[in-house]
């Protein structure tokens, strides 16, 4: 037996068939972007919509303390995006639906963090798994390898659906509703891929909470936030959703604001496609400052927007999907892999006492409790991952869940064996207390592989961790509970508005040089689906970040009144003495007698902003009649190659799918319901295109949409070789006539053209402008 | 079978104290600045707070530089991610050892400059970790070790100039790894190194 060559080859038909050929493609992609065949913002996008997102210093440039120095990659000058340089490492972000893992897929992300980044998987605020140091033609590999084990990357970033986040103790949480599990797993599917959600002006997020009160799914903050909800009608209980709209952090933090009280179970898919809807045709597509759902729900007012949603929603043509899930809520479930039973009587083993206070959380079913597993800054290593899956499949199975505090969740752990699990998560130095505390930070990933961070976030998390673990002020009861959270940058990726202790990352010029500052957020509210933001007081040197966080933490521990939270003594004691407080520590001393307060936490270089690059957050605006259009190219360029692979029929079909894929982008402009069915696709195409002349050339008519209804007509058929490469011609005629048709409408077709590379073998089209 | 992924480690001489691997990110981010190494060097990552984890790590264009401490041996481990695609596996091998053993020595003389030397840091010599860090070119079976073995018994004679011992480490889901161990008499880090060809001169392509 020959051993596999390639990953694609050795995995074959164990990746689902449909992934494996969005993988393909994006491979495709990848070769003709390195030939300079697609336009660079272009594939910076298609890039993102995969979830492979740049790092810092990806535009060969980077400062040394004292100036900046070129990288020099052997590539050259070959970019994947603007000003990102091809050979540059990247980031891969897992996009993990709800925070839910297999042990399978933790072991194939162990394996991929090894193989093709450093080792560590790092998880995040929304409950993704990001690698970094990765090379862009690895990728796809990667891809292939994540998609055996059923995980997409596919809009993990970019201006698309990212990835729908959920309560990590949905199902066996003693509070919730119902378990939200089944209900984001259909969401999640359903949006993804969706041609509703495909021309964003920026990303768009989702979480389902099971419960009100708690934080766990922070539905607050995001574009739409479920909460479930039961009522009672004639007797019966239904099931549905409190939905609010328009939460976002970032530099203007909103608060979401709510759209109804009860959305029942099965209009809660079709709202979100209309409202999908609505923000793709309204939402502001040039400021990208302005674009999330956010600032359109408060431009058209809350009652405007909810009017435009509905209307929307009775247009919609009915979709299987919307309910077809509800039919099996089950799927989602999940089996306890031993019996519930008691905890034995001691002597436990050391540390477990600790451990069990703060990582150990009773579950809804009796005798089973989830025990959380506390990761130091997000991370841990690929070794720690595999022994991690160990465990799991030892104790509880397949249950693990990512959480927004960037820890993991084991459920249906039988209290029976709460001691030997200690034991087995302590042999692989995973068993760390204090989950949920004082000492468990938060933080993004800032100065440390962030374009856009100011200062470092994880390195100042690093430092209060070390500072504060075993600590009188982290065992104090009243301090104990406080939750700190770092953002590097005003984006607030760690979430720092909903802590009680929240630090942004911020530069200030301090006797002519730059000293890494954070901003100070206090009061935020973690509780009730992240209730409400802190608010900023001010901003100190890095450097005393420690000392700020002992005063305050150590003044409410000797302060505090009964059960009040961090918030309500804020506002007891009020901003001014806290901002007293902070004015003490805002001094920076000359840099000749202590030159460390111009260096950030754990980096020896000389601070500076120069590093800051381009963001690639929200990605490139492309509307989709460019990505179907460049889709199309990319067809055309694959006929192309099926034909030298002697393969005929294939490159026929390759063809009239390109043909199929530019019209129907261009169709479904004047036409948002149109299906993937090719006779709906001719017939629409020929009713808003052929039928009103707007695809007709002044020279050769209407030759080139001839074309294509000859193929349709036709069925695409295989043909001797000199036919198929005719064919392939008209294609190419057709796909270029198609863009000349969107060069010219632009706006009324979706957007302004971003300048597309023309198709390979386009250059010959004698096409002077299709059109009346 | 000519796998290009390849990995080494030299494990600290557990005989006497060294320093955190934090203690290096200094060092690194000068090996940078000021172009140390003859490659591409690109930026500075701190897993410190990760038990018997990378440590830090000096990322590259073709090669990282781990402080690793998995298994809660510390040591230098150099991993080859890029590069070199058309050389055999042998010239893969020596252009390994010679990096990895180079960096090694630096390390040594930047451990003496640390903290007034109380950071020493010497590597044993005697002792090295070789694997492959790809599953799909090299899984970890008794069949690659059959293939590669010749050429890592060429290497390990030329490195260690007498007896020797290759033993086959790890289980089925981790990377291909042998043990590289010198049984005769132990030489300098700079005698390995000479042995090897010295440092590399350039970034191969």
């Amino acid at each position: 037996m020959n051993a596999a060559k390639t990953w694609k080859e050795k995995l074959g038909n164990t990746v689902p068939e449909a992934w494996a050929r969005e993988i393909d493609v994006f491979e495709t992609q990848i070769e003709l972007r390195k030939k300079g065949k697609i336009e660079e913002k272009l594939f910076a996008e298609t890039r993102l919509r995969r979830g492979t997102y740049g790092q810092r210093y990806d535009n060969g440039q980077r400062h040394d303390g004292a100036v900046t120095q070129l990288l020099t990659y052997p590539s050259g000058e070959i970019t994947k995006g603007p000003v990102t340089l091809w050979d540059a490492p990247g980031m891969q972000r897992i996009k993990i639906p709800y925070g839910r893992l297999t042990i399978a897929q933790l072991e194939t992300i162990a394996d991929l963090a090894e193989e093709y980044s450093d080792r560590i998987l790092h998880v995040t605020t929304r409950q993704d798994i990001q690698l970094h140091f990765i090379h862009i033609e690895d990728t796809p590999d990667l891809m292939r390898r994540l998609a055996a084990a059923g995980i997409t990357t596919r809009e993990a970033c970019g201006n698309t659906v990212r990835n729908v986040t959920g309560c990590p103790y949905a199902g066996v949480c003693q509070t919730e509703s119902f378990d939200v599990t089944p209900y984001a797993h259909a969401m999640t599917f359903f949006l993804l891929g969706h041609d509703d959600t495909q021309s964003f002006g920026r990303k768009f997020k989702l979480s389902f909470s099971g419960c009100k009160d708690n934080p766990c799914a922070l539905a607050n903050f995001h574009d739409i936030g479920c909460i479930a909800r039961t009522r009672t009608v004639d007797g019966r209980k239904e099931r549905g959703f409190e939905v609010v709209v328009g939460g976002g952090l970032g530099s203007v933090p909103q608060n979401a604001q709510l759209f109804d009280t009860f959305v029942p179970e099965t209009e809660l898919l079709p709202l979100a496609q209309a409202m999908s809807r609505v923000y793709a045709r309204l939402g502001e597509k040039q400021n990208r400052a302005k674009a999330r759902l956010k600032f359109l729900v408060k431009k058209l007012g809350l009652e405007e927007f909810k009017r435009l949603v509905l209307e929307e929603r009775a247009t919609l043509r009915p979709d299987p999907r919307w309910t077809a899930f509800l039919a099996d809520l089950h799927v989602t479930d999940e089996k306890p892999l031993r019996a519930a039973g008691p905890l034995p009587a001691g002597p436990y083993p050391e540390g477990f006492a600790a451990w069990r206070a703060t990582n150990v959380v009773p579950q809804a079913q009796p005798g089973y409790v989830m025990a959380l597993v506390t990761l130091p800054l997000g991370d841990l290593t690929s070794d720690q991952a595999r022994l991690l899956a160990d465990v799991a499949r030892q104790f509880t199975g397949d249950t693990l869940r990512t959480t927004a505090d960037q820890n993991l969740l084991l459920r249906w752990v039988s209290e029976a064996d709460l001691p030997a699990l200690y034991q087995a998560l302590r042999a692989a130095d995973l068993a760390g207390a204090g989950a949920g505390t004082l000492t468990d930070i938060v933080a993004c990933p800032g100065t440390d592989t962030c374009k856009l961070g100011i200062s470092s976030s994880r390195a100042l998390a690093a430092q209060l961790s070390r500072e504060l673990t075993g600590s009188a002020l982290a065992e104090n009861p009243h301090a104990k509970g406080l939750h700190i959270k770092a953002s590097g940058c005003f984006n607030a990726c760690g979430q720092h508005h909903v802590a009680d202790l929240g630090f942004l990352g911020v530069s200030r010029n301090v006797n002519g040089r730059r000293v890494p500052h954070f901003q100070l957020v206090v009061g935020g509210q973690w509780t009730n689906n992240a209730g409400s933001y802190g608010l900023a007081i001010g901003a100190v040197p890095s450097k005393r970040v420690p000392e700020v966080v002992k005063r305050l933490a150590g003044r409410f521990a000797a302060e505090r009144q009964g059960d009040e939270t961090f918030a309500a003594f804020v506002n007891r004691i009020g901003k001014k003495t806290i901002r007293a407080l902070v004015e003490e520590m805002q001094a920076v001393p000359p840099h000749e007698v202590d030159p460390s307060f111009y260096t950030d936490w754990g980096d020896p270089r000389e601070y500076t902003i120069d590093d800051m690059g381009v963001g690639e957050c929200a990605g490139e605006v492309v509307p989709m009649v460019e990505v179907g259009l460049a889709d199309a190219e990319r067809e055309i360029f694959e006929s192309q190659i099926l034909l030298e692979e002697k393969k005929p029929a294939e490159a026929v079909a390759r063809a009239y799918s390109a043909m199929l894929v530019a019209a129907r982008a261009l169709t479904r402009e004047k036409n948002a319901n149109l299906s993937n069915d090719p006779n709906e696709i001719v017939a629409e195409f020929r009713k808003h295109f052929c039928d009103t002349q707007l695809f007709y050339d002044p020279y050769a008519g209407p030759k080139f949409a001839q074309y294509f209804f000859r193929i349709h007509d036709e069925h695409a058929h295989a043909k001797d070789p000199e036919a198929v490469h005719q064919l392939i011609e008209e294609a190419t005629l057709f796909v270029d006539a198609a863009h000349q048709v969107y060069a010219r409408l632009g706006a009324s077709l979706g957007g302004p053209a971003l300048g597309i590379a023309p198709a390979a073998g386009a250059s010959a089209i004698p096409s002077p402008g299709v059109g009346a | 079978m000519n796998p290009s992924k390849l990995q080494l480690k030299l494990f600290a001489d557990r005989s006497g104290p060294h320093p955190e691997s934090e203690a290096f990110i200094p060092v690194f981010h000068r090996w940078i600045k000021d172009h140390v190494l003859a490659e591409l060097v690109i930026d500075v990552a701190n897993y410190a707070h990760v038990p018997k984890g990378p440590g830090v790590v000096l990322i590259g264009h073709t090669g990282d530089y781990y402080l690793d401490d998995t298994d809660a041996r510390f040591g230098l481990l150099y991993s080859r991610k890029r590069g070199l695609a058309s050389a055999t596996f042998e010239a893969r091998l020596e252009d390994l050892f010679r990096r990895t053993l180079h960096a090694a020595s630096l390390l040594e003389k930047e451990a003496l400059a640390t903290a007034g030397g109380e950071g020493r840091l010497r590597f044993a010599t005697n002792e090295l970790l070789f694997r492959v860090n790809d599953r799909l070119a090299a899984p970890a079976t008794d069949e690659t070790f059959a293939a590669l073995r010749p050429a890592l018994e060429v290497m390990a004679r030329r490195l260690f100039d007498g007896p020797f011992e290759l033993t086959r480490v790890g289980d089925a889901r981790g990377l291909f790894g042998v043990k590289l161990v010198g049984t005769g008499k132990a030489a300098d880090l700079a005698s390995l190194l000479a042995r090897v060809g010295g440092p590399p001169a350039t970034d191969l392509p």
